[in-house]
């Protein structure tokens, strides 16, 4: 008898470490105040803050890095040309890449009242989490990098991205892999916001092509794809798409060459990262990756921002750094835009990056009525080629 | 058939590693009727403490000469367990004893447990990092078959895995059947007030056995490690399937842990992926769930788990 209460308390102790470990998972939370803006060439205009939020530190920390890099590049270029009328800083909030982390990164931006726009958050579950308190606050929302095909339709008020959203970029991948002839696809998702979007885009489209889809989901927290990788072989798809972020599917990279398996292998742009090569050595050769963005290092109207990028930070630009460095840069037009127009609140930036007209080094940045990009977007393929990511061409040639 | 065979070879990799982790569980109830729940954490330091030696010796990975790999491998283990059993060790000095020593009602272990639990996980991810996928360095070839069985291939990681686990189960089944220590270790499971009229020494007889348990789930750290990645927060899915392996098998119960490790493990590869109509008839999205179910399940038919319970009796 004694043993089976003793069972029962196990049990509940078990349940108990269950909870309490979903909420352990949590990663270093930087301080992300100060930024690095200098005020050389400052005028007596008063002093403007742009945020920006995303990872700045824990297992996605790379992105971020990409990101607030070229905010703050832009944001130390436009001081220093001393043309502004003001001065502009740069607030660094660091919310881990998290949902549950980003509530705290919005209310360290929304407590400085100098704050007229952020730049972020860079993922689309951290967008769903804090797109609201943004909205409320009627603070101006641009992200360079959460593609989430539905943050447009939940009534965020001050949303904005300059990017493809998951939708136009998993059917131009869907279309691609089509027209490669294939009759089967393996599609896993990661169970997060944005792999299951992009998975479900490329499988939608698939299934229209008339390709047959096999679809699984894989948790995140997964170490051992073993299994998984053993379905896709087995499944004799001919070609597989992964839904989800680099770390992960580096892991999955090793598992699937450990057996061998010969298809076609592709992930969206939460794959395309050094993490994923670094992870994935040798087994990540020969994935391709689509992404709504721009390869800073080969594009020719980014070369200046390539250079400018790589002296100030000793790294060449990487993965959605030049559409940060539009989006910041658009959200300086729309400050002097409003500043030029009247006083500048955070209503007066609103109004003027919804209206804001700014040609950027990755695209023309315009908004349409639901934040969405309104100007021509391109979604571009790449692959990893001995343990390097090189760009292929735009997604929509290739064959 | 081939499916099968790769499945069933998948599924003996991973069990393999719970039976090691659940043995830790199960030794530790059987001497004091605590489930030790920071022992997940032990099978993480384990990984990390190999990380350090491992890493030292070959750098960021190299090839080495034929007779360097198993030197290599068996440096690995001994440092996992090592570092497996001076943690666990640590664990009953700092958590247990103080409480036992008071009479603490069961419960207190139990939070105590679970404080352990993150406070060393934190702690491995302030002293190390955050990152969910280190990797250990590469100094042989993981991937290369083996031996292949009716066309399922069989990787060097794999039979490496199985082999060292199957190994190391012996020689614990050996160590407590038949020495001294074992002895005692099975004496104070039965009746620990009686052991102690009998000169048993119940503190240093505990105290063993957290060694052995954490010894064998350190090095389950780095087989783990190995294979897949390693991370601070690595120990806690194999820790509670491991949990539910050592339940499986009967808690408390030596045997019945190594084979509730493996059994589930390969249950947990082999029911998702149970073709129906051309495809997986569950998916593999439901491995986790699988496994608990197929736990629940045995428990209603044998509430004591398929050996049942006590060490002392079973073993």
């Amino acid at each position: 008898m004694r043993t089976q209460s003793l069972a029962k308390i196990a049990v509940v102790g078990m349940v108990g470490v269950l909870a309490l470990t979903a909420c352990s998972n949590s990663k270093k939370s930087g301080s992300g105040l100060g930024g690095g803006a200098s005020s050389s060439g400052a005028t007596s205009g008063g002093t403007y803050t742009i945020a920006f939020e995303g990872p700045l530190s824990g297992d996605n920390q790379q992105l971020g890095i990409n990101e607030v890099n070229a905010a703050e590049l832009a944001v130390k270029q436009a001081n220093a040309k001393g043309d502004l009328g003001f001065t502009l800083k740069l607030l660094k909030a660091d919310d881990v890449g998290d949902p549950s982390k980003a509530p705290a990164a919005a209310a360290q931006v929304l407590q400085d009242n100098t704050v007229m726009g952020v730049i972020g958050p860079s993922f689309s579950g951290a967008t769903k989490a804090v797109g609201n308190t943004y909205g409320d606050a009627g603070l101006a929302v641009i992200t360079p990098s959460a593609s989430n095909g539905t943050l447009q339709t939940l009534g965020f008020k001050t949303f904005h991205r300059i990017i493809p959203n998951d939708n136009v970029e998993g059917t131009q991948g869907a279309d691609w892999l089509a027209r490669k002839g294939l009759k089967k696809v393996f599609v896993v998702d990661d169970q997060s916001d944005y792999g299951k979007g992009v998975a479900d885009a490329v499988q939608n489209e698939l299934k229209a092509k008339g390709v047959t889809v096999t679809r699984s989901s894989v948790d995140a927290k997964t170490t051992d794809y073993g299994a998984a990788a053993q379905s896709v072989k087995s499944s004799g798809a001919g070609a597989l798409f992964y839904g989800g972020y680099d770390a992960q599917a580096a892991l999955f990279a090793k598992a699937l060459k450990a057996v061998n398996y010969a298809g076609i292998t592709a992930g969206g742009n939460g794959v395309k990262s050094s993490v994923f090569t670094k992870g994935a050595g040798d087994a990540g050769n020969g994935w391709y990756f689509t992404c709504g963005c721009l390869d800073a290092t080969i594009a020719a109207n980014a070369k200046q921002f390539t250079a400018d990028y790589t002296k100030a930070y000793n790294t060449p630009p990487s993965t959605y750094s030049p559409e940060a460095f539009d989006a910041t840069n658009a959200l300086i037009q729309a400050i002097k835009d409003a500043k030029a127009k009247g006083p500048v609140t955070k209503a007066s930036v609103l109004a003027a990056v919804n209206a804001v007209d700014y040609q950027g080094i990755t695209t023309e940045v315009k908004f349409g009525a639901d934040g969405e990009p309104a100007g021509a977007t391109t979604v571009s393929l790449y692959t990893q080629k001995a343990g390097q990511i090189v760009s292929v061409g735009l997604l929509k040639d290739q064959s | 058939m081939t499916d099968f065979l790769n499945y069933l070879i998948l599924g003996l990799t991973r069990g393999s590693m719970y039976a090691l982790i659940a043995l830790g569980y199960t030794l530790v109830y059987g001497v004091l009727q605590l489930i030790n729940f920071a022992h997940s954490e032990v099978f993480m330091s384990g990984a990390f403490g190999s990380y350090i030696i491992i890493h030292a010796v070959v750098g960021d990975g190299k090839s080495l000469p034929w007779f360097g790999v198993p030197l290599v491998f068996i440096l690995g283990l001994g440092s996992g367990a090592l570092t497996g059993a001076v943690i666990a060790w640590s664990l009953e000095r700092v958590a247990y004893r103080p409480l036992r020593r008071r009479g603490a009602p069961k419960l207190a272990f139990l939070i105590s447990a679970i404080g352990m639990s993150f406070f060393l996980s934190q702690l491995a991810g302030k002293l190390f990092n955050r990152f969910t996928n280190n990797q250990f360095p590469t100094y042989f070839q993981q991937n290369r078959r083996v031996l292949s069985i009716a066309g399922a291939d069989v990787s060097v990681i794999q039979l490496t895995l199985i082999v060292t686990a199957v190994l190391m189960m012996l020689f614990l089944d050996r160590l407590v059947s038949g020495t001294k220590l074992g002895r005692s270790i099975r004496g104070v499971a039965e009746d620990a007030p009686t052991a102690a009229l009998m000169g048993i020494n119940i503190d240093k007889t505990i105290s063993r056995t957290f060694i052995i348990g954490g010894a064998l789930g350190g090095a389950a750290g780095f087989l783990f490690g190995t294979a897949f990645t390693f991370s601070n927060i690595m120990g806690f899915l194999p820790g509670v399937k491991a949990f539910a392996a050592a339940v499986l098998g009967g808690i408390g119960n030596i045997r019945g842990a190594m084979i509730g490790g493996l059994l589930l493990g390969v249950v947990e590869n082999l029911v998702p992926t149970a073709p129906w109509n051309g495809h997986a008839w569950i998916g593999i999205g439901w491995t986790d769930v699988v496994a608990f179910v197929v736990l629940v399940l045995v428990l209603v038919v044998r509430p004591s788990g398929i050996l049942g319970e006590r060490l002392g009796r079973a073993a």
